[in-house]
Order: structure tokens, then sequence, then C-alpha cells
């Protein structure tokens, strides 16, 4: 399944994208495997999950299509 | 009730005044609290504070900014109206970055639920700011944990 991950705050920055498309995804695992393969500096890093504008705590599963955001901690104000 | 919470820049004193407008339809609503947030010249390591730049995932703060605003009016059940601008992009110091207008029928609940409305819009929207210091490097600032 094809997936389009966003990269927000610092992690865009390491990134240099705000987001990208990965193909041939199996799972969530697969994709977090992906994403380190990319962007090893993101370990270092907190981020939550949002899956289709939607926070999830839970590792997800996910379908062809889907968009998941990575968001390090907020800071607005 | 959020479609207009960002606004691109600084929020204008213009913008604050017209978020004004809707709270005279509630004429029961007999305190108005306001919370207008600037960007501080601090001075970190050394550095001064020359601007700050936000950024926001726009489609996730309408959506926690509804909840937000519901959880609110749950606890605080004089609340008649709630408004939030927030600043994307860059704001320099010394200009407003956010305001928060809350309307309730006696000023107790008015002031606490804006209170609310804050600290909540500061950890649970998804906003990021990187400060921008005089001699352009920047830093990303990760303070606000949920």
């Amino acid at each position: 399944m094809e997936i389009k991950v966003f990269f927000f705050g610092i992690l865009g920055d390491i990134a240099k994208t705000g987001f990208k498309h990965y193909r041939n995804i199996t799972s969530f695992h697969d994709l977090e495997h992906r994403i380190e393969d990319d962007y090893p500096e993101f370990v270092h890093y907190t981020y939550r999950i949002a899956v289709n504008n939607e926070i999830t705590d839970e590792k997800p599963d996910l379908k062809d299509g889907d968009q998941v955001a990575l968001m390090p901690p907020f800071s607005g104000g | 009730m959020s479609e207009n919470i960002l606004i691109e820049g600084p929020v204008s004193q213009a913008v604050i005044l017209n978020g004004l407008d809707g709270f005279n339809q509630y004429p029961d609503a007999g305190g108005i609290s306001i919370f207008i947030g600037k960007v501080r010249n601090d001075v970190v390591s050394g550095k001064y504070v020359q601007a700050i730049e936000y950024s926001a995932y726009e489609a996730l703060v309408i959506k926690e900014a509804e909840k937000i605003f519901s959880s609110v009016k749950e606890e605080f059940p004089e609340v008649k109206l709630i408004k939030v601008f927030h600043s994307v992009g860059i704001v320099n110091a010394g200009e407003i970055s956010m305001a928060a207008i809350v309307a309730a029928i006696h000023r107790d609940q008015a002031m606490q639920a804006c209170k609310k409305i804050v600290e909540l819009v500061k950890v649970k929207l998804p906003i990021w700011k990187k400060e921008i210091y005089t001699d352009l490097t920047y830093m990303w600032k990760q303070d606000n944990l949920a």
C-alpha cells in the first residue's frame, strides 16, 4: 500500500521536506522502519502520530492511501 | 466556530476587534474575557529573539479546537461564545501571536474559561514554533507537553 507521511516541526527540518510518499508498505511497523532508515536522527525525538487527521496513541492498522502525520510536542501560544 | 483560528502573520488588532462583533448576539453574556499573547524579545543563551515562526497542521487544528471548545463549554456552562486566533508564519517580537475571547453570563466563568482555553490551546493544538534570533540562527521550541 502507499502511505503519505507528513513531517511537522523539527522533523520537517530534518527530513528537509514536509511530506513523503512511501510505497509497498505492509504495516505500520514496516512504515516505522522505512522512516527510521531514511531519517535515523528521528530516534532522538519524541513524536505523536495522527492518521487521516485523527491523533492516535495506538499502532494503527493502515490501509492504502492513508495519511500519517508525525508530530513532535506542540508548542503553540 | 473555529474555521478562522489560524491567521497568517501577526494577529492584528483589527482581527481581534472584528472577532468581538459576534458577541453582540448574546445579550445574556455579561462578561467578556480577552487574552492577548505577544512574542517576547527574550534573551536565550546571549541571543535576542527577533521573531517566532509558527507552523501548524491546519486540518487537525480545526478538529482539536472544536474538542477544546466543547470541553470548556461543558466545564463552564455559562460560556456562550469562544473565539481563538493564532498566528502561523513569522511574528516579530512585540507582535501578537494569539488571542482568545470568551463570553459568559458572569465574569468569573468568562475569566476562568479564557484561562483554560489558553492553556489547552498551548498543549492540544498541533502548532509548532521556531525562535529566530537576531543573528538569524534559530531553535525549535518544544516546551508544551500535553
